[in-house]
This record gives structure tokens, C-alpha cells and sequence, in this order.
């Protein structure tokens, strides 16, 4: 895309059993560790969240237990918040300031290619074209699901700060932010269990997971295949 | 033979009337009247002309463990002189009964109670000035129902009843153990709230949620309570959950005599809203550095529900009617408007996004299929 061999995050080709096939480095250690904060926070805070939720008749079962786990599922929550907040401050350093993460966020940048891609795939789906659109480093799935992900982080991060502090400010604030992080909370849970858990576990051919997000390898087909545009100027790359 | 019968016979009735001599003064103690004779039938009751149904069964075992015990039946319902009595007027519990109050050996009444609860918001009204709907308002028996002690618990793991070795210290002087029972009954009986918070809530929105009668005395229906944080802790138990009470009589104020929330008496006047809010002094532990900003807004703004889960969609154009009997403020009226039209975007977006997204997915599900098998993929 922009020709910086650094801004992209290669690994040194390898073999690995069985296949005895290449495989590149799509998420390196520091964004793995960064996405297993981010899922780990994330099932949490549904939890937790979507606890205060439920009808009065489950928590019937948990009899005299009810007590101590609300309390256990405010201080859990409060956790989460703030494990996930400072990741997404890192997220933040790290796409500005960190060399590959500028490169990451780059690559991130919505394009007219996006909205093309995006209408060509349809038509590939409707079998009005043979022609699969031939995707670069991130598809405009991904980009979908990321920026979408900023956005919802930060509506319900400045919420969720609001509803910790109620005292401070108006019953208005606390009403709006009630229902923002509510209403996001169903978005971002809903959203993520369409759109990105088909994509990584229950697509057929990934089932039960894409190997990624445990140690970043993306097999060369696989490579080849979703992304043909970065493939192609790897490849480039590694003979020149 | 005929004598022997004879005195066989006379002995038997002697007997029979001792035996029933012994048990009298027992019975005199429970029910000197004798009401028992008929009201121990639990079937007994009638459907009066308008087709409702009245219970007149009386539980005695119950009886005698409610706060009513020692009370004759002829002392409330004093109008009723003989049998059967089809009509009976209901009961006026400002009547002044036979026991003396301990603290000023007058004879007990709760007239003092109803006086305030008159003026009150749910009370009828001065004479010359009578509310609208009377029937709508709650009398003392909606709420009091002449419940069974229930003594409070001294520890949090403790059940609810008699602590024994508490009872065995009064009992230390007081030796007559009926009487000391029930003082004990009484006292702890009074040192928590009657009803949890589940259920004190249940009562309240009983009515406050019955929109036509809201209607009629132009109030909010309190439906919205159930979207609040205050009722998800009711839900889980947290003791220190707020219920309908702990705002509305806190602290210095007496549930009987809770007032509209325009007058300088009442708990969620304006003024007072920071003191409520805080609750300083109170058994739970509010908000305790309450700010003048934190304590403005309404708690039960609108009729129509702000949560999720448990509401239909609202058309569009109903967004902007405006609420008949809300008396919102012009600003309160667009704060209320603007969280009606987030909430209805949120509905639409997710409603839109998650269909294109499971639509989308299910496409992709077919075209990965077709390529499998075409042996696009390397698999």
C-alpha cells in the first residue's frame, strides 16, 4: 500500500508442521497481548453488565447468594473498566507513537477501495461476478469492526466514568450516560458476536478458531487468499 | 340397673361440665366474645351485590401472633351487636381501645397517626375541601394488614425470629415468659422495616403504576423505577438499596405523612433533595456528599420507560408528545426528549446493523461453501 516495508509486520518465513508451509506474522506479541486485555475485559464487563439486567426469577437461584455476588459483580466490573480504559490508552500510544503500530493504523485508514471492495463482494455473493474483490492488509470488514470498536470504547468508557461518579454531576448526565452505555453494551455484544465471531471461529474453514490471535501466524494460503494485495507486495518485497 | 344407668349418666354430664369449666377461662383469653364459633370456618364469606368476594375467616393461631393479639374483636369492630350481623360498618382505626399506652397511660388510639396521614398526599383531604376519586385512595388496611411478628435478626447470617439467648435475659426478671415473648416480639418486631424492599415496592406500584388511575390525580406512572440502579440493587438484595420509603419518608419523616413534592414538607422537595439524597442519619448509606448539581433532575420523569428490555418501540412522531400530566419543566421536556431519541436512533441502528451484519455473514457463509467446494480454497 505505501511501499514502507516497515509499516508492515512480517515475520520471518518458517515452516511449521504439518503442512511444512510459510507462515507470516500478521498480529505480533504486543497486539496479541493487547487483544487477549481486550477480549478478556470485554466477556467481563458483558457479564457483569448485563447482570443488572436479568429478571428477578434467575436471580431466585441464587437464592442468598444474590447479595455477595452484586457486590463481587460491581467491584469485577469497576476492574474491567479500568484495565480496558488503559488499554485503550496504550492502543492510543501505540498507533501514534509506536513505529509499528503507525504502520497498523495506516493500513487501517478506510479508502474508496473499501466502498468498491465492499459493493464488488456483494455482487461476488449474489453470484452477479466471479471476481472476489482482492483485499489488502486489513478488509473493509476489519476496518468496519475497528473503527466501530473506537467509537464504541470511548462512548461507553466516558459513560461508564459518569455513572462511577454520579455525585458530581447532573441526574441528566447520569440518565444519559445510563442509556448510552446500555444501548452500546447491546451494539458492541450483538456486533461482536455476528460479525466477529463468524469471521474468526465459525467461518467454514476456521472452525473452531483462526490460529492468530493465540500466536499472530497467518499460513501463506490463508495469506494469499484474504489478502492478496499485502501477499503480492511481500512477495514483491522478498524478491527484490 | 335403671340406677346405675341413671347415676352413670349424671356423672358423665358432671364430668363434661368440669372438663369444659377447665378450658373456659383458656377460651376467654383468645376470644371472649366468641366470634371464633363461626369465623374459624375457612370457607366462611359471601358475594356481596356487585359481585366481589369477602373473606371472613380469622386464622386464630395467626391472630394471636399478630400486633392485634390482646385486642377484643368488638373493639374495632365496635358496631356489630348481633348475629349474624350482614352489614358491618369498616373498621375506624382511630377508635380508642381498652389498652393504656405505656408511655403516657392514655388510653391507646392511633388517632395521632391518622390526623397527619389525612393531610397527607394519600390521605382524603380536610372535610370542607374533600379530594377527587376517594375510592382510589389507600386506607390504613392496604398497607397494614395486621402481619405476624417478625422479630428482626441480630446478625446478617441470622435467621429472622426469636434470638433465644437474647429472650433468656429478659426473662432473667420478666418471669412471665407469654408476656415477655411478646414484648420481645414487639420490640424487635419494630426495629426493621416491615416489608423488604421487593415487596414495599410491589405495594407502592400497586397503584403509582396503574396508568388510569395516575391519570385521574395527574401523576407520573413510576413504571421507570424498574429502570433504575436503585431497583437493580432491590433486586439482588443489597440492604443498602433505596426503596419507595427511604426517599420519600426518609429520616425526620413519617411515612404516614409523606406530602406532594411542591410543598416545603415533603422529603423530595426541591429544597430537600440534597438531605434526602445524602441521607444523613439513615440506616443505609446514600449519597453522602450529595451536591446541589447531583440532587436536580427527576427521578420519575416520564411515563414512557428509558431501559431496554422491557419496552416497545415508540413511533416516531409519539416522541414529541408531549407527556398531558407531567408538569415538565421546558427544559426537562427537551432532556426528556433528547434521551427518547437517542434511545429510538439506538433501537434503529442496532435493529439495522446487527440484520445487515447476520445478512451479510449468511452470504458469506454460501459464497465460502461454494468455494469449498469448487476447491477454490486450499483446505
Amino acid at each position: 500500500m505505501n511501499g514502507d516495508k516497515e509499516s508492515w509486520t512480517i515475520g520471518e518465513p518458517e515452516s511449521y508442521l504439518p503442512h511444512k508451509e510459510k507462515y507470516y506474522i500478521r498480529l505480533n506479541l504486543t497486539e496479541r497481548i493487547q487483544h487477549h486485555l481486550v477480549w478478556t475485559t470485554f466477556v467481563t464487563l458483558a457479564i457483569t453488565g448485563f447482570m443488572v439486567e436479568f429478571p428477578e426469577d434467575w436471580l431466585s437461584l441464587l437464592g442468598s447468594h444474590k447479595e455477595t455476588v452484586f457486590y463481587y459483580r460491581g467491584l469485577l466490573h469497576r476492574i474491567a473498566a479500568v484495565v480496558m480504559t488503559a488499554n485503550l490508552f496504550y492502543q492510543a500510544w501505540y498507533i501514534t507513537l509506536a513505529k509499528p503500530g503507525r504502520g497498523y493504523i495506516v493500513d487501517m485508514i478506510p479508502r474508496l477501495k473499501d466502498a468498491k471492495d465492499f459493493y464488488q463482494n456483494m455482487c461476488y455473493y449474489l453470484r452477479l461476478t466471479d471476481q472476489k474483490p482482492l483485499f489488502d492488509r486489513f478488509n473493509y470488514k476489519e476496518k468496519l469492526e475497528y473503527w466501530t470498536g473506537w467509537i464504541g470504547n470511548i462512548i461507553i468508557t466516558v459513560t461508564g466514568f459518569f455513572l462511577w461518579f454520579p455525585k458530581y454531576f447532573p441526574k441528566f448526565v447520569f440518565d444519559l450516560s445510563i442509556l448510552l452505555h446500555t444501548m452500546e453494551a447491546i451494539l458492541a455484544s450483538c456486533a461482536i458476536m455476528v460479525w466477529h465471531f463468524y469471521e474468526v471461529h465459525l467461518k467454514p474453514g476456521k472452525f473452531p478458531m483462526s490460529r492468530i490471535w493465540l500466536d499472530g501466524k497467518i499460513p501463506e494460503h490463508e495469506l494469499e487468499e484474504e489478502h492478496p494485495l499485502e501477499y503480492q507486495r511481500i512477495k514483491e518485497a522478498e524478491i527484490s | 340397673m335403671k340406677a346405675r344407668t341413671l347415676l352413670f349418666k349424671f356423672l358423665l354430664t358432671v364430668m363434661t361440665m368440669a372438663t369444659s369449666l377447665y378450658f373456659i377461662p383458656c377460651l376467654m383469653a383468645a376470644d371472649v366474645e366468641n366470634c371464633d364459633l363461626c369465623h374459624k370456618y375457612s370457607g366462611l364469606g359471601r358475594i356481596d351485590e356487585s359481585g366481589k368476594k369477602h373473606l371472613y375467616y380469622v386464622n386464630d393461631v395467626l391472630c394471636q401472633q399478630s400486633v392485634h393479639r390482646k385486642i377484643r374483636c368488638k373493639e374495632c369492630h365496635s358496631d356489630i351487636e348481633k348475629y349474624p350481623h350482614p352489614n358491618p360498618e369498616e373498621v375506624d382505626c382511630s377508635t380508642v381501645c381498652h389498652l393504656v399506652d405505656p408511655s403516657t397511660d392514655n388510653k391507646f388510639s392511633h388517632a395521632n397517626m391518622i390526623e397527619g396521614y389525612d393531610l397527607s398526599v394519600h390521605g382524603k383531604g380536610p372535610e370542607d375541601n374533600p379530594k377527587e376519586h376517594p375510592e382510589d385512595l389507600p386506607s390504613c388496611t392496604y398497607c397494614h394488614e395486621n402481619r405476624t411478628y417478625q422479630p428482626v435478626s441480630g446478625l446478617a447470617d441470622e435467621h429472622r425470629g426469636v434470638a433465644q439467648e437474647i429472650l433468656d435475659r429478659c426473662l432473667g426478671c420478666h418471669t412471665d415468659e407469654q408476656w415477655t415473648r411478646y414484648f420481645y416480639n414487639h420490640f424487635t418486631h419494630r426495629l426493621h422495616q416491615r416489608r423488604s424492599s421487593e415487596r414495599m415496592v410491589e405495594l407502592c406500584t400497586s397503584c403509582h403504576e396503574d396508568d388510569e388511575m395516575m391519570e385521574r390525580h395527574g401523576l407520573i406512572v413510576t413504571g421507570t423505577f424498574h429502570d433504575t440502579f436503585h431497583w437493580q440493587a432491590i433486586k439482588y438484595g443489597d440492604p443498602n438499596a433505596p426503596n419507595c420509603i427511604t426517599c420519600h419518608a426518609p429520616v425526620g419523616y413519617s411515612s404516614h405523612e409523606i406530602m406532594p413534592k411542591d410543598d416545603p414538607l415533603s422529603a423530595i422537595h426541591k429544597d430537600n433533595l440534597v438531605r434526602t439524597c445524602s441521607n444523613q442519619g439513615g440506616l443505609q448509606t446514600c449519597h453522602p456528599n450529595a451536591t446541589t448539581a447531583f440532587a436536580q433532575g427527576r427521578i420519575h420523569p416520564t411515563r414512557y420507560k428509558t431501559g431496554v428490555f422491557e419496552t416497545k418501540m415508540r413511533s416516531f412522531q409519539s416522541l414529541f408528545a408531549s407527556p398531558a400530566s407531567a408538569e415538565l419543566t421546558g427544559l426537562e421536556y427537551y432532556q426528556q426528549l433528547l434521551l427518547q431519541l437517542i434511545k429510538f436512533f439506538y433501537m434503529i441502528l442496532i435493529g439495522g446493523l446487527i440484520s445487515f451484519m447476520i445478512l451479510h455473514q449468511i452470504l458469506d457463509y454460501f459464497a465460502t461453501r461454494r468455494e469449498i467446494k469448487k476447491g477454490g480454497l486450499h483446505q
